[in-house]
């Protein structure tokens, strides 16, 4: 019995994770071609640093970069590293994987019959990440953020921008230089430096994509899912199991609206959209691809502070539309 | 454990890789996405395994150019080794999944059908059709006396006989949902275990349901088991 449960897991597994790959291959090509078409990234300091424009320009950055949210962040690593303002990465990160073509048709196709989910899906997702942008941005940077990106992250930003004690060199009492010698136009990086750094970050990714979708594969095949949706027709409760089913089930964005199909005449409409706004920002198989990002700290931020908007926003819907 | 710091780091990138790129492309030729992908997912994984193929390549040729001496940190080594050994599990460990486990996890599918604009004559619909068709039309009534022939494996009931089902996936295993048809076994012969696929050929018939009521019921009047079909998923 238990052997036969661990063989469905193990093909749960190498099914979420062959899904992954291409699209996290994606991702990584993408953040390469803007290294190799960017160097020095100039335009991402350009970003708006505005607390509500930063995250609102990052978010829709997502139309012009169609990945979903395994792609995304590398993609999302990039922009940070590469000294964007945190609000714009964090609105790409968290905005970018609902905000794109691909996902709006798939959620049309997959509801034509229910037209104000068209619209409150990539909303809910603006909102959503927003709101996580202005609540992670109230963390200092070097608590929020791992060790490496932070470190490649400031050679990209102004000196004056930093504060004299979280950077490795300058002199005491000299004024900050006020900006990053900006004549000096950046070399674009050798090509075996390219594939090298691609290719780190993609078995890096891979890694933490194992690991995830192994956490999510044991919990899926050893925790009845009727548990979850035992309770669709309770509003409040229903969009809280509808919040643990995305966290649980992981799927990609361009493809959950399918799955939700499958029970979305059981639930309540909250419900359904809680599990279309939510499975984008945070579940089993991201935390740990979220964790070359940040410090467990913002971790927790991110999944507590996901799980509050999207609970809100779906009650709010809840009582529009019941 | 912590392995010591890399010799000829570059090498090893390109093993990996390679090594991933090979779980890519022999997925979609050895027939192992059907069990695990829906059809319009195929193309993708095989263009990402060449892709992936290309990047190795590339890395190889350099590992060989004048930056061949490189070492990796040990962290790097950690990655490397690691992927590698999972790429090779992935490889050498196919999957080999319980449909019938799985279905016992999971609600049905409960898809709200809309009309239906098609609908093929009774011998030829699939276990799916039917269970579509009878989900869209609630009247028994017409269908009592039809020919089926369709094709599923066994599903273990709770409190009832077992039925004939098939897995529904939209993305990936992760998202499949179960559906079946009660079907009347013969009486006094021996039950067949569950995940055994079965070919049934015989007549709907109305029966008395389990809950109270009347419900469809197949009627087998030829009955054999198959291996499992190549493509075991249904969209």
């Amino acid at each position: 019995m238990i052997l036969t449960r661990l063989a469905t897991a193990w093909a749960l597994f190498q099914g979420l994770l062959i899904e992954a790959l291409p699209f996290l291959l994606i991702g990584v090509l993408i953040s390469a071609g803007a290294r190799w078409f960017a160097p020095g990234g100039r335009w991402l300091r350009r970003l708006p640093s505005h607390p509500l424009l930063g995250p609102l320009t990052g978010a829709a950055l997502g139309f012009a970069l169609p990945a979903c949210e395994c792609g995304n962040v590398p993609v999302a690593r990039r922009l940070l590293s590469g000294g964007a303002p945190l609000g714009a990465g964090l609105g790409f990160l968290f905005a970018a994987p609902v905000l794109n073509p691909i996902v709006i048709a798939s959620t049309w196709a997959a509801f034509p019959d229910q037209p104000w989910l068209l619209l409150a899906r990539p909303l809910g997702a603006v909102l959503v990440a927003v709101a996580l942008a202005l609540l992670l941005g109230l963390v200092p940077e070097p608590q929020l953020l791992q060790a490496d990106l932070l470190a490649e992250r400031r050679l990209h930003q102004p000196l004056a921008a930093v504060g004299l004690l979280e950077r490795s060199s300058g002199l005491v009492g000299t004024p900050p230089p006020t900006a990053l010698s900006a004549e000096t136009a950046p070399a674009r990086p050798p090509l075996a430096e390219l594939i090298k750094h691609a290719s780190q970050e993609f078995l890096q990714l891979a890694l933490l994509l194992v690991m995830g979708s192994v956490i999510a594969a044991l919990v899926q095949s050893f925790v009845p899912r009727s548990w979850l949706l035992a309770v669709g027709g309770a509003p409040t409760l229903s969009i809280l199991a509808l919040m643990l089913l995305a966290l649980v089930v992981s799927v990609c964005s361009s493809v959950d609206a399918f799955l939700a199909l499958s029970f979305a005449a059981q639930v309540t409409p909250g419900a359904l959209l809680a599990f279309l706004l939510l499975g984008p920002v945070i579940d089993l198989k991201l935390v740990s691809l979220l964790g070359l990002l940040f410090r467990p700290r913002g971790l927790v931020l991110t999944t507590a502070g996901a799980g509050l908007m999207v609970l809100l926003i779906g009650q709010w819907v809840n009582l529009w539309r019941l | 454990m912590i392995p010591p710091p890399l010799q000829r780091a570059g090498l090893w990138r390109a093993a990996s890789l390679g090594l991933w790129a090979v779980v890519l492309i022999y997925s979609s030729v050895d027939g192992r996405l059907d069990l695990l992908l829906r059809a319009v997912f195929h193309p993708l994984v095989a263009l990402a395994g060449l892709l992936l193929l290309a990047v190795a390549l590339l890395q190889l040729h350099l590992a060989f150019g004048p930056g061949r001496q490189e070492r990796g940190d040990r962290r790097q080594a950690r990655t490397l080794l690691l992927t590698a050994a999972i790429a090779l599990l992935v490889l050498l460990l196919p999957p080999a999944p319980s449909f019938a486990d799985l279905a016992g996890q999971r609600p049905r599918d409960e898809t709200a059908e809309s009309e239906l604009s098609f609908v093929l004559p009774p011998a030829q619909r699939s276990l799916t059709d039917w269970v579509r068709l009878l989900r869209s039309q609630p009247d028994p009534q017409l269908f009592a006396g039809d020919p089926v022939r369709i094709s599923g494996f066994v599903l273990p009931m709770e409190g009832e006989p077992p039925q004939l089902a098939r897995l529904l996936v939209r993305c990936c295993l992760a998202d499949a949902s179960p559906v079946g048809l009660p079907v009347r076994w013969p009486a006094g012969a021996a039950p067949f275990p569950a995940d055994q696929w079965l070919a049934i050929e015989g007549v709907m018939d109305l029966r008395p349901a389990p809950g109270g009521g009347e419900r469809l019921e197949v009627i087998p009047s030829r009955l054999r088991p198959i291996p499992r079909p190549a493509r075991p998923l249904e969209p």
